[in-house]
């Protein structure tokens, strides 16, 4: 009799545990951990995802498209990455992923140059040595932007190489402007600062090319499979993103308690070089959090023409799922 | 007179024995003063002073983090390459069929850029510990697979015939004769495999993971930190030795017979 008393006692508080036991998801990043990346990490660091009853693990990863393969394929359930990636991928491999929120509403691209290259606007490039690396998904823009102000790929000297090696290119004079993230000025900015040099930076988003860009993905399965999860998920993120982005100190402090290799102060120097891409006079309009149908077909325009994809290809509606934010 | 002949001798021998830890001394030496009077900016080549800075900037327990997960995958890797390798060489050299099938597709499997196949790798078997073993044993199988079977075909054939002569079973053939003969040539893969199992390693944690020296330098470099970046190659570089080395210690207490005669 004891040891049925005991066995029952047992099964429910394993019961009970497995009922308390919060729901796990693995989050995808689709680079590195660093300031941009900020939000998940202050979502755990601050118990907004404690509060929604989530468990969240946070996988880096190694550019847009390896994040959306790591979806596809099941290993992560929601994470960042690229929206035009997104769209490009859905319309060439109908891609099981969806975009569920704007993170960045601007194009993050921009040219970077010294300020004593003379060079002050895309125009002034005609002729010069312009650094890229291989893989950045600024590449695919680049004749757009260049289109835009009235030059093309040919009136240009591109040149690439690994990503490390574009700022000491630049600073050392072996070209005359880099292809960059406006989240990584800072660190440009320092070692132009270390030979006594200055920077500045010509935004793509500033010449017409802006659209949206880095957004939260979760995998068709997960939605799903767990729509309360991920409706859950989608706002303790947003609450990370408004806190990260109005404490930036603090958010750099959280990503440096979990990733101890980046440094709190300059995770909070990228929050700030990426503030505009997240509040801006898009999200003014808008509203932040929402995607509209006017913009994602906007994206979509650029993203076809970029990748030589006809505008036919997909429908972009279907690459975004707003219901889960509603 | 008589006194200053051992003296030079002496001098000569500790010359001698110190050369190469002397050599190294001169060569980082020049390093410092190419960068100190060069005045070479650290995003371009760090100097040795600025690399050990950067070193003992990052705390000790991040460095045995990131050791510790290299080190895990690159010896599972090199294991589990062990454990496929002399099996294969043996099965290869006891049956001519199993030769001829699986020798094309061992070197089918050793010509693919195992940096290209990395990400397939990771999609299929996921971003923990088994994908990068896998990947690490892709690239230190082969040359262990290609030193077993050479080491084995190098048996002199009277000793086979003897063998046969006297009727032992092949498993005695495999174990007691061929095997003994390629220790040697087993070592010398070995040797090899042992610095591919950190490479292995490394291309694995440049495609996926959240830690390990790999990680650590890619990281480094991503934020611009190019002594770190170094502090951490430097690392890997001595942990790569340090292994070496031990293989051949393995060599030296377990089959010192194996070793050729020193003059």
């Amino acid at each position: 009799m004891k040891a049925i008393v005991r066995l029952s006692l047992l099964a429910s508080l394993i019961a009970s545990t497995s009922l308390m036991a919060a729901d796990k998801v693995t989050f995808q990043l689709d680079w590195l951990p660093g300031g941009d990346k900020a939000p998940v990490y202050v979502g755990i660091q601050q118990g907004f995802f404690a509060a929604e009853d989530l468990e969240v693990k946070i996988a880096s990863g190694r550019g847009s498209t390896d994040a959306l393969t790591k979806m596809a394929t099941g290993q992560a359930d929601i994470g960042t990455a690229d929206i035009g990636a997104l769209m490009a991928a859905k319309a060439i491999d109908n891609l099981p992923v969806v975009a569920v929120f704007p993170y960045f509403t601007k194009t993050p691209h921009t040219f970077i140059t010294l300020k004593s290259s003379g060079i002050t606007s895309i125009k002034d490039l005609k002729g010069k040595k312009v650094a890229t690396s291989p893989f950045t998904s600024s590449n695919a823009f680049l004749p757009l932007v260049l289109k835009q102000n009235d030059l093309s790929e040919k009136d240009i000297n591109l040149i690439k190489a690994n990503p490390g090696a574009l700022g000491p290119m630049m600073v050392s004079g072996n070209v005359d402007a880099v292809i960059a993230w406006v989240t990584n000025t800072a660190a440009f900015e320092n070692q132009a600062k270390n030979t006594g040099k200055e920077i500045i930076e010509i935004p793509w988003s500033a010449s017409g090319l802006s659209f949206y860009s880095s957004s939260l993905v979760a995998s068709e399965r997960f939605l799903k499979a767990r729509p309360d999860v991920a409706k859950r998920f989608i706002k303790a993120f947003a609450k990370s993103v408004q806190f990260a982005y109005n404490n930036k100190e603090k958010a750099g402090a959280n990503v440096h308690k979990m990733v101890p290799e980046v440094d709190a102060d300059t995770a909070a120097i990228q929050l700030n070089d990426a503030y505009d891409l997240v509040y801006n006079e898009v999200t003014t309009k808008d509203g932040f959090g929402n995607f509209t149908t006017e913009r994602i077909l906007k994206t979509w325009k650029y993203v076809a023409e970029a990748n030589g994809l006809s505008e036919d290809a997909l429908d972009p509606t279907t690459a975004v799922n707003t219901s889960l934010t509603e | 007179m008589n006194q200053t002949f051992p003296l030079k001798s002496w001098v000569k021998q500790q010359a001698n024995r110190f050369a190469p830890a002397l050599f190294f001394i001169g060569l980082v030496l020049l390093w410092e003063l190419v960068c100190q009077v060069g005045k070479v900016p650290n995003y371009i080549l760090p100097s040795p002073s600025a690399i050990i800075t950067a070193f003992f900037n990052v705390e000790f327990s991040r460095w045995m983090t990131h050791l510790w997960a290299t080190l895990r995958v690159a010896l599972m890797g090199f294991v589990l390459s062990i454990m496929i390798a002399i099996p294969l060489s043996i099965g290869m050299i006891r049956s001519e069929l199993m030769n001829r099938v699986l020798y094309p597709a061992l070197i089918v499997i050793q010509s693919t850029p195992v940096v290209a196949v990395a990400p397939l790798i990771i999609v299929l078997l996921g971003t923990e510990d088994p994908s990068r073993v896998l990947i690490t044993c892709l690239i230190t199988f082969f040359p262990l697979v290609v030193s077993t079977t050479t080491g084995m075909l190098e048996t002199p054939p009277e000793m086979i015939e003897l063998s046969q002569s006297l009727r032992a079973p092949r498993y005695r053939e495999t174990w007691q004769i061929r095997i003994p003969y390629a220790i040697p040539h087993i070592f010398s893969g070995l040797r090899v495999s042992i610095t591919l199992a950190i490479i292995g390693a490394v291309v694995a944690e440049f495609v996926a993971a959240e830690e390990g020296l790999g990680y650590f330098i890619q990281f480094s470099t991503s934020f611009f930190k190019i002594p770190q970046a170094f502090a951490g190659l430097i690392f890997l570089s001595v942990i790569s030795l340090l292994l070496f080395k031990s293989v051949q210690w393995t060599q030296a207490w377990f089959f010192p017979w194996s070793l050729p005669k020193k003059k």
